[in-house]
């Protein structure tokens, strides 16, 4: 079956992102495909291109990354939810006059249109919310 | 049928009455993350009216010490579990 994930909650402030990446491996691990993870509201936060947890812990924009890399998984960042809280790519960052980006491929920054196509044409849509 | 997942416990948040409202006759609910504490016999009387399509995910249940300590009524999967259930449903909604 084709899956897309729906992630609404932060990296270590909720649980969200933890359940998504555990339900992710286990849905390949059953022959599933991972057609594409968007993130949507605080859940913009797992693709910041600068964080650096302890390394002892799990890296969740890593992680995020290994599932594109191995599966080929879309990373899709909601764009309005991701400008207001300072999580611009290259393009963005350079439309809006500021320094440096903070979010890099594969994440893409895209609109909630591309969630709608998703919901359409996906088996299932799952979401993991704070 | 419908999957309905709930990550909240019924002692500290009434979503799961939403949930329960919008739960059809043959739909099923998952418990998830601290909506596991729901799975307790002490709890577990919020979501009698779900019979036996009560789930809760064994790997929550570990992390919060649950492991082994819930009703009888409901039934432990795991995260392949979790997976099959969202095979075997038409959609999921997640309550939170």
């Amino acid at each position: 079956m084709r899956y897309a994930l729906l992630v609404q909650g932060a990296p270590y402030s909720s649980q969200a992102s933890h359940s998504a990446l555990r339900f992710s491996e286990a849905l390949l691990a059953r022959g599933n495909r991972l057609v594409c993870v968007f993130f949507y509201h605080d859940g913009v936060y797992n693709a910041a291109r600068l964080a650096a947890p302890p390394q002892d812990e799990p890296h969740l924009v890593d992680a995020w990354v290994r599932l594109n890399e191995k599966h080929g998984t879309q990373l899709q960042v909601c764009i309005a939810a991701a400008l207001r809280r300072g999580l611009l790519d290259e393009r963005e960052a350079s439309r809006h006059g500021k320094s440096g980006h903070s979010v890099e491929p594969p994440f893409e920054l895209t609109g909630l249109g591309q969630l709608i196509d998703l919901g359409l044409g996906v088996d299932r849509l799952v979401t993991f919310a704070p | 049928m419908i999957l309905h997942i709930l990550n909240r416990s019924p002692s500290s948040s009434l979503v799961y009455r939403d949930a329960l409202a919008g739960m059809g006759p043959e739909d099923r609910l998952l418990l998830v993350e601290d909506g596991v504490q729901g799975a307790l016999p002490s709890q577990v009387r919020h979501f009698e009216v779900v019979g036996d399509r009560l789930f809760a995910l064994r790997e929550d249940l570990v992390a919060h010490g649950l492991d082994g300590h819930c009703d009888a009524s409901v039934q432990v999967v795991d995260v392949d579990g979790f997976v099959a259930l969202t095979e075997e449903a038409d959609k999921t909604v997640s309550w939170f």
